[in-house]
C-alpha cells in the first residue's frame, strides 16, 4: 500500500469518486502460496494447530487487498504468472482501459523475502551468494530481493476530465510463452522475441526508437544468455540496456512493475545508472549492458521480463511530454 | 501514465467453442450431464477419481505432473479437442491461455515444506518447488499444446473465472489473440481437508470440492456452443444460478418468476466455484432443461419464467460479479 500510495500522489490523485471505475491489477508470486512454515511445522506435529496463517492468507489476495482498502469498484485481478507478474499486471490494465471497462487503474507487483523462496532457487542451482552479477562472464546466479512497483494508468477522458497532462504512455505491451520448459527460457528466446516483437508492433515503432532496454537480467545462465541473443537480434549489436537487479535483487512478483518504474525514471530524467555488477563481457551473450552512468534521449524505452513457465513479457513505455 | 485508449467501446461477448472437465462426478461431458439430473449423496468432500486422471494419451508429457497439474492439463486438453474444428488453422501463437485458481497447488507447496523441514533449506526438492509456483498447469498446458501466445496464471477466492472471462473478451476483441484456452482448477490437498472442519462454519450447506473446468473460448461470431460476457446486466433471464445462498448472506433470495438451480452439490464447493458453474449452465442449456439441484421452479407461466436458452452466474463476492451465457 505504501507504493500504492506512493504512485497515487505522483499521479495527483487524492481519491476518487463513487463514479470512478478503478481497477486494479496486481503481480505476485509469494502472497500467493499458503507457504507458512510456523504454520506447518505446528500442523505436522499436533491435531489442532491454530489457524491464523490460513485465515490470514485467505483474506489476502492482493487485488482483493488493494481494491478494498482503496474502496473502489473496477476489475480485479492478482497475476501469479511468477517473475513476469508484475508487467503482466500492468498489461492486463492497460487491456481494461482500452476496452473502457474502467477509468484508472492501479497495475504493478508486490513480493516479500521468504525462506521458502529462498530454499526454492538454491534447490533449482540458481541462487548466488555473492552479488549478482548480470550478463556478466563470471555470473553465477540470482539474488532474491522484495519490494513492491505500482504504476497508475488512466485513459485520455480521464486525464483530460481532471485537466491533467500525463507524461508518459503505455505504448505497447506484448507477451508470449516459449511452450518450453517449466523453469528455463527457450534457449533461443523465442518467446520473447515475439512479447517483443508485439510491443513494438503496438507502439507501430521499429526497434531503432526504443531508447534503452530495462531487462530482465537475473544473472543466471539461461536466463541471460537467451535474454542476450533476443535484444541482439532484434536491437543489433549497439543496443543500449541495464539490468537493475544488481540494485534490487530478484524481487519476483514485484520485479516488472519496479522495473516498468525505473524506466520511466530512466525517460523522465535522461541518464541510467550503470548496470550494476557487470564487469567482463561473457562469450555466450553478443551483447554487453551499459557500464557507467549513461545519458539517454529518446521517447520510447521497454522494459523486459522472464518467468517460470517460459512466460515473456515486455512493455513499452513513450514520454508524451 | 496513460493508457494508448484504442479501443473505447463495449465489448461484445465470447463464443464457447468448446470446453473440458475433471469433476467429482466424471470427466466426459455426457456422464457429467447425467449425473446433474441425479440426485447425489450427502457427502464431506466430493474428490476427483485418480482413474479419471490416469490418461495414456499425455501420460509421458505428465510424468513429473501432480494432480492439481493432471486435473487442469486434462480438462484442457479435453477443451481443446473439442474445439478442434473451430480452431482449425488458427496459429499457435495467436492462442492465449489464461488459468486461474484460489489456491493454487498447495497441496505440492507443502510437499517442498516437508523437504525443507526434513532435509533441510539446501536440500529440498527442485522438481516440489517449481511445480508448488501458481503458474505451474499454464506451463505444462501450453507446452503439450505448445501454445505460443499470451499465458495468464491468476488466483481469486472468489471472482477469478469472472475476471477470467472478462480478460478473454478483451483480448480477443483487441485483436490479442484469436482463441483462448481459459479455465479454473482447485485441487484438496491433505492440508485443506485435515483443517476444513474447523475453516468452515458449523454444518455447511455444501461439501468441498475439486476439479478442473476448461472452455476454449473465440471471439462471438466464431462458429460456438455459445455465447459467454462477463460485462452483461443479465436480466429477465430463463435460469438463474447461485451457489448455496444459505451460506452466503450478500446474496439476493431467488427471485420468484424464473428457474433458479445450484451445482454446488454435484461439484462441491471451490474457490473457483464459477466455473464448475458455469459448466452445469453450459450442460443444462444443451440439455434443454435445467440440470443440478432446483432451488426454485415458478408455479406462474410469465414471459421470463419459461426455460430459455440464457443462464445467468450470480457470483457472490461482494462485487456481485456475474456472467451472462446464451446458447448458439
Amino acid at each position: 500500500m505504501l507504493a500504492v500510495s506512493q504512485a497515487l500522489a505522483e499521479a495527483g490523485i487524492e481519491g476518487f469518486s463513487a463514479e470512478t471505475r478503478v481497477g486494479v491489477a496486481a503481480g505476485t508470486t509469494v502472497a500467493s502460496q499458503l507457504n507458512n512454515i510456523p504454520f506447518y511445522e505446528a500442523y505436522r506435529r499436533i491435531d489442532n494447530p491454530p489457524l491464523d496463517a490460513i485465515h490470514d492468507y485467505l483474506h489476502a489476495n492482493l487485488a482483493q487487498a488493494v481494491g478494498d482498502l482503496l474502496h473502489v469498484a473496477g476489475p480485479r485481478m492478482t497475476i501469479v504468472n511468477a517473475c513476469s507478474s508484475g508487467t503482466d499486471a500492468i498489461g492486463v490494465a492497460a487491456s481494461w482501459i482500452d476496452a473502457d471497462l474502467c477509468d484508472v487503474a492501479i497495475a504493478g507487483g508486490g513480493d516479500e523475502l521468504n525462506r521458502v523462496a529462498l530454499a526454492g532457487f538454491w534447490s533449482l542451482g540458481v541462487y548466488s551468494s555473492e552479488p549478482c552479477a548480470p550478463f556478466d562472464r563470471d555470473r553465477a546466479g540470482l539474488n532474491l530481493g522484495e519490494g513492491a512497483g505500482i504504476v497508475v494508468l488512466e485513459s485520455d477522458a480521464h486525464a483530460r476530465r481532471r485537466g491533467r497532462k500525463n507524461a508518459f504512455q503505455v505504448a505497447g505491451f506484448g507477451t508470449a510463452c516459449d511452450a518450453h520448459h517449466l523453469t528455463a527460457p527457450h534457449p533461443d528466446g523465442r518467446g520473447l522475441h515475439a512479447a517483443i516483437s508485439a510491443a513494438l508492433a503496438q507502439g507501430q515503432i521499429g526497434p531503432a526508437e526504443v531508447a534503452f532496454i530495462n531487462a530482465h537480467g537475473t544473472a543466471t545462465a539461461d536466463n541471460d544468455r537467451a535474454e542476450g541473443k533476443v535484444l541482439a537480434r532484434i536491437f543489433g549489436p549497439d543496443v543500449r540496456f541495464l539490468s537493475t537487479k544488481g540494485y534490487t535483487g530478484h524481487t519476483l512478483g514485484a520485479a516488472g512493475g519496479l522495473e516498468a518504474a525505473f524506466t520511466v525514471l530512466g525517460l523522465r530524467e535522461g541518464w541510467l545508472p550503470a548496470s550494476m555488477g557487470f564487469e567482463n563481457p561473457a562469450d555466450d551473450i553478443p551483447v554487453a549492458p551499459i557500464r557507467g552512468r549513461t545519458a539517454i534521449a529518446g521517447e520510447y524505452a521497454m522494459s523486459t521480463s522472464l518467468a517460470f513457465g517460459g512466460n515473456n513479457s515486455a512493455v513499452l513505455i513513450r514520454r508524451i511530454a | 501514465m496513460t493508457s494508448r485508449g484504442v479501443n473505447s467501446k463495449s465489448l461484445p461477448p465470447v463464443a464457447v467453442l468448446g470446453m473440458g472437465a475433471v469433476t467429482p462426478i466424471g470427466r466426459e461431458l455426457p456422464t457429467i450431464a447425467k449425473r446433474l439430473s441425479e440426485p447425489i449423496e450427502p457427502a464431506p468432500l466430493l474428490r476427483v477419481s485418480d482413474d479419471l486422471l490416469a490418461d495414456p494419451t499425455v501420460s509421458r508429457g505428465l510424468r513429473r505432473a501432480d494432480r492439481f497439474v493432471r486435473m487442469a492439463a486434462i480438462a484442457a486438453l479435453d477443451a481443446w479437442t473439442q474445439a478442434q474444428i473451430a480452431c482449425a488453422g488458427v496459429a499457435i501463437d495467436r492462442v492465449g491461455l489464461i488459468v486461474t485458481s484460489g489456491l493454487g497447488p498447495h497441496g505440492r507447496g507443502f510437499k517442498f515444506l516437508d523437504g525443507i523441514l526434513d532435509c533441510g533449506d539446501s536440500s529440498a526438492l527442485p522438481t516440489d518447488f517449481s511445480h508448488s509456483v501458481h503458474g505451474v498447469a499454464a506451463s505444462y498446458i501450453a507446452g503439450l499444446l505448445d501454445l505460443r501466445g499470451p499465458s495468464l496464471s491468476t488466483t481469486d477466492f472468489e471472482c477469478g473465472f469472472e475476471q477470467a472471462v472478462l480478460l478473454a473478451q478483451c483480448w480477443l476483441d483487441q485483436g490479442t489473440c484469436s482463441r483462448v484456452l481459459l479455465g479454473a482448477v482447485e485441487e484438496l490437498g491433505e492440508v485443506l481437508i485435515r483443517c476444513a472442519s474447523r475453516l468452515l462454519p458449523d454444518n455447511p450447506p455444501f461439501a468441498l470440492g475439486e476439479g478442473a473446468v476448461f472452455l476454449t473460448l473465440g471471439p462471438s461470431d466464431a462458429p460456438g456452443i455459445a455465447h459467454l460476457d462477463a460485462t452483461a446486466s443479465a436480466e429477465d433471464v430463463g435460469l438463474l444460478i447461485l451457489d448455496e445462498p444459505s451460506f452466503f448472506p450478500q446474496s439476493a433470495p431467488p427471485p420468484a418468476g424464473r428457474h433458479t438451480a445450484t451445482f454446488t452439490p454435484h461439484f462441491g464447493h471451490t474457490a473457483s466455484n464459477s466455473a464448475f458453474q458455469s459448466l452445469g449452465a453450459l450442460l443444462s442449456l444443451s440439455a434443454g432443461r435445467p440440470l443440478g439441484r432446483l432451488i426454485h421452479s415458478p408455479s406462474q407461466p410469465s414471459p421470463q419464467s419459461s426455460f430459455d436458452n440464457a443462464a445467468t452466474f450470480r457470483t457472490l463476492c461482494d462485487r456481485s460479479a456475474s456472467l451472462l451465457l446464451t446458447l448458439g
